[in-house]
């Protein structure tokens, strides 16, 4: 792959004896959408919780653009442009929608009129405009996911790390967001996101990586992945808990 | 140099008592995740209950422990759902408004000790304050009082108790299944409400127990809240919050730390030294000495 | 966006007639109320904004006050410093306590940061007993300067002129959205760019710096400093049941229980003076009510404001466990 965007090279994170993700590596290529899948507990949020800054890796490295940020915070990764949402899905309480974005609005924009003035156009963007001056934690379900994109899209990140942004909604909520996802990527963002829902990752991915116990099993083109015996018996077989 | 072995005896004597102050006081943060402003007035209410319980009835403090312990368990069985109201509001964040509750309550009971009991010092009469072991060897001479030692028996005591309940009794594993995992632990039908409020009254009791016999060992006024309250903190603190095992080594050191000042330093000092170390541990090892801490 | 404008002109108007004031009152003991209850709102929104915008709790707060009226009061005797030197001194030194203070513990939980302010001030008063430099117990006497017009204008400037500055960075300048940011989901702020602790950190100056001003004034107002008046955790306890009564996460909320407690208090002691105590008891209630029953404040409550609420509810997280994927390290994360 030339130049890839993001290297995980050899990354593994313990908790005392526990090693939730081990000796993981991948490429991603620039301007493309990778799914990170894998069973209950294969550590698809530390893996993610590891290139976003939350975890030190306790071996490997991660590099974006070529520079080993192995370890740096989220703040630090925020300005170099890397966003993330987050699963659980919380914004900022007691402030409105448009404050919400104004805050992401700030990394790139420190003035708060300019910032301001970006943060309105990504609420466009993102459809949300019309619920600017509504308070944030009155939103729908898929409405406070669009917030969380939102807010990721704010630091005009060149990757973005996209956590279960499609779980939870409705039908016609989940195609709306697939195709700003898509409509991301045809920005020039390269995105990986994790999601359990199958038919989503499977039909804009580029690639898939799966995850099972903390390893990567396997990684290719969805229809590959789909197809591989390693990767049906890790849903089959690990089910049972 | 001579003093030397004093010196480690006294802070092992007295770093019993911080030990029951502080495992105690791990334990209700463990299961209930609030930091209790009200530690030290726990101490001083038993305290004081004890020494007018005593000059009523002239009956040994010691005696009285268990009294005290069950007054003051039941205040505490009582007042936890209140505390568990306030820490489960809509959006709770349960530290945090159990902090300032308990900061108030700590207000309130420093308040009532003060117009109750007044500004005097008081010492509780015991029998087993009258006399001491002696131990002389060559040079080195040892003053052990018997109650302080008795103190440092109760502490062992208390710890074995409170080791063996949660080992190894029903109760002591939803305990540590709450501290745990609270609702993994509701889910698999432990009441934590009442196992919480068990808890806090256990703490409650232990606190105030200890009180008495500090008010045996040394004096007690309505304003001793405050002075205790800080040893607890720093002996969580240091064993790390939340880490019982860490807590007798802490407490120890503590201890060893407050005896010291007394033989060698000027005791004036003590508060201030105690404070430094405590801000060291925060900058370099805020889980405390055994990382051990949540 | 007039809108926004509209406290701050409400308090200016406010500001401007208790400036006009003194022309009008002679009575130089009414005088001395007016300048001890405009000194107690600048010491309650000070702790609201540490403890209601940011979510962390400094039971140390006097301690700060405290530092900023044994400076001054040194300068001035001691050092010969004029008044007007001596008192942003008191400020200095408030400052760089709370960069000491704060450091170690500002990027843990709150938890530690309330316990580690409190064991500060309880050791910091110690200090003054046990020095010599302070006068210990008995405290530090100044030359008097018995103008009481003169301290009535200097702490109404020093608190209008803090309420000004506070206001327009927590309600206008980004600042506020960042500080509100890491209040209600701190580990969500850090993917945004926020760096905590150094927000924290600037929260935190701006909270204990006017309380070191305040304290320098009050030295030279008050002419007598001890231990037990400026260091003791009553000034502690009256900036917090003023905050959390009046409305925590606003500026109007602290002004609002500072001005009911304090008229509260003055009543109080002239007619109940052999109660004192009592009033610790009071105080304590007000504070626990306040927490069961009024969250968000007498003010938040009636306004309907509702960050009183989550400020409470911030900082001293533990995290659950269910957070325990969001946590880095020791950084503790709040969830609702």
């Amino acid at each position: 792959m030339a130049d890839p965007i993001l290297q995980v090279e050899g990354v593994t994170k313990t908790f005392g004896g526990l090693y939730a993700v081990q000796d993981v590596s991948f490429d991603m290529a620039k301007g493309s959408i990778v799914g990170l899948i894998g069973p209950n507990g294969a550590g698809k949020t530390t893996l993610f919780n590891v290139i976003s800054g939350y975890y030190k890796p306790t071996k490997g490295s991660i590099r974006f653009d070529g520079k080993d940020i192995s370890g740096w915070p989220p703040y630090r990764l925020a300005h170099i442009g890397i966003g993330r949402t987050f699963q659980i899905v919380k914004p900022f309480a007691g402030l409105t929608v448009l404050e919400n974005v104004v805050i992401a609005s700030l990394c790139r924009y420190p003035k708060k009129t300019e910032a301001e003035a970006q943060a309105w156009q990504i609420l466009e963007r993102t459809g949300l405009a019309d619920r600017a001056h509504l308070a944030a934690s009155g939103l729908t379900l898929a409405g406070r996911k669009r917030l969380e994109v939102s807010k990721a899209l704010a630091l005009e990140p060149t990757l973005l790390l996209l956590d279960e942004v499609v779980a939870g909604l409705n039908p016609t909520e989940a195609d709306q967001t697939i195709d700003l996802i898509l409509k991301l990527r045809d920005q020039g963002i390269t995105i990986l996101i994790v999601e359990h829902i199958m038919r989503v990752i499977m039909n804009i991915s580029d690639e898939v990586v799966v995850l099972s116990f903390g390893q990567k099993i396997a990684q290719g083109k969805p229809g590959d992945v789909a197809r591989d015996p390693a990767v049906v018996e890790a849903y089959l077989g690990g089910e049972v808990r | 140099m001579e003093l030397l072995p004093q010196a480690i005896v006294d802070g092992i004597l007295i770093g019993g008592i911080y030990i029951t102050i502080a495992i105690g006081f791990s334990l209700a943060y463990g299961v209930m995740h609030i930091i209790d402003f009200a530690v030290g007035e726990w101490i001083m209410l038993g305290a004081f209950t004890g020494y007018y319980l005593n000059r009523w009835s002239h009956i040994d403090p010691m005696l009285l422990l268990p009294i005290v312990f069950i007054v003051f368990g039941g205040i505490g069985y009582l007042i936890q759902p209140l505390i568990h109201r306030v820490i489960s509001g809509k959006k709770g964040n349960p530290v945090l408004m159990g902090l300032v509750f308990t900061f108030g309550l700590a207000l309130v009971f420093r308040g009532s000790g003060l117009t109750i009991f007044g500004f005097y010092s008081h010492s509780i009469p015991a029998a087993l304050a009258k006399n001491s072991f002696f131990i002389e060897s060559g040079n080195f001479f040892l003053t052990i009082p018997h109650i302080r030692f008795a103190g440092l028996f109760y502490a062992v005591l208390i710890t074995v108790i409170l080791q063996y309940i949660l080992k190894s009794t029903d109760f002591g594993r939803a305990v540590r299944a709450l501290a745990q995992h609270r609702e993994s632990a509701s889910l698999m039908g432990i009441d934590a409400r009442r196992i919480s409020s068990y808890v806090y009254g256990i703490y409650v009791g232990i606190s105030a127990m200890t009180g008495v016999l500090i008010g045996c060992i040394f004096s007690i006024t309505a304003q001793m809240g405050g002075e205790y309250t800080v040893m607890a903190f720093f002996v969580v603190v240091l064993a790390g919050m939340g880490y019982l095992a860490g807590v007798p080594w802490a407490a120890f050191l503590l201890g060893l730390v407050q005896s010291f000042f007394m033989i060698y330093f000027n005791p004036s000092y003590t508060l201030l030294a105690v404070f430094v170390i405590l801000f060291t541990i925060l900058l370099i090892s805020p889980r405390g000495l055994f990382g051990r801490g949540v | 966006m007039t809108n926004t404008f509209r406290k701050p002109i409400v308090v200016g108007i406010a500001a401007l007639v208790l400036a006009v004031l003194p022309t009008f009152i002679h009575d130089m003991f009414v005088l001395r109320v007016l300048t001890e209850s405009i000194m107690w709102i600048g010491l309650a929104i000070a702790w609201d904004v540490l403890a209601g915008y940011t979510g962390y709790l400094n039971f140390g707060h006097g301690a700060f006050f405290g530092a900023g009226a044994y400076i001054t009061a040194f300068l001035i005797k001691i050092a010969g410093v004029p008044f007007l030197l001596a008192m942003p001194a008191g400020g200095l030194a408030a400052a760089l306590l709370a960069l000491a203070s704060g450091i170690p513990t500002l990027r843990l939980k709150g938890a530690y940061f309330a316990i580690a302010t409190w064991a500060m001030a309880r050791a910091l008063q110690q200090l003054a007993l046990v020095l010599d430099i302070t006068g210990g117990p008995d405290g530090m006497r100044l030359p008097p300067y018995l103008h009481p017009q003169f301290f009535y204008y200097v702490m109404l400037i020093l608190v209008a002129g803090t309420f000004a500055v506070m206001w327009f960075l927590l309600e206008h300048a980004p600042f506020g959205l960042k500080v509100k940011a890491i209040r209600e989901d701190e580990a969500g702020a850090m993917s945004l760019g926020i760096h905590p602790t150094v927000i924290k950190m600037q929260a935190y100056l701006l909270s204990t710096v006017p309380a070191g001003l305040i304290g320098g004034v009050y030295a030279y107002w008050i002419t007598y400093i001890d231990p037990a008046s400026v260091l003791g955790d009553l000034v502690t306890d009256q900036a917090v049941v003023m905050a959390v009564f009046g409305g925590l996460g606003t500026l109007i909320g602290p002004i609002v229980g500072a001005v009911i407690i304090y008229f509260f208090k003055t009543l109080f002691w002239a007619y109940l003076s052999d109660y004192q105590v009592l009033y610790l008891i009071i105080l304590g209630v007000l504070i626990a009510m306040s927490v069961v029953f009024l969250p968000n404040g007498l003010y938040g409550t009636l306004t309907g404001k509702t960050s009183g609420k989550t400020a409470i509810q911030k900082g001293l997280a533990t995290g659950t466990p269910e957070e325990n994927s969001r946590k880095q390290g020791r950084k503790e994360v709040v969830h609702g």
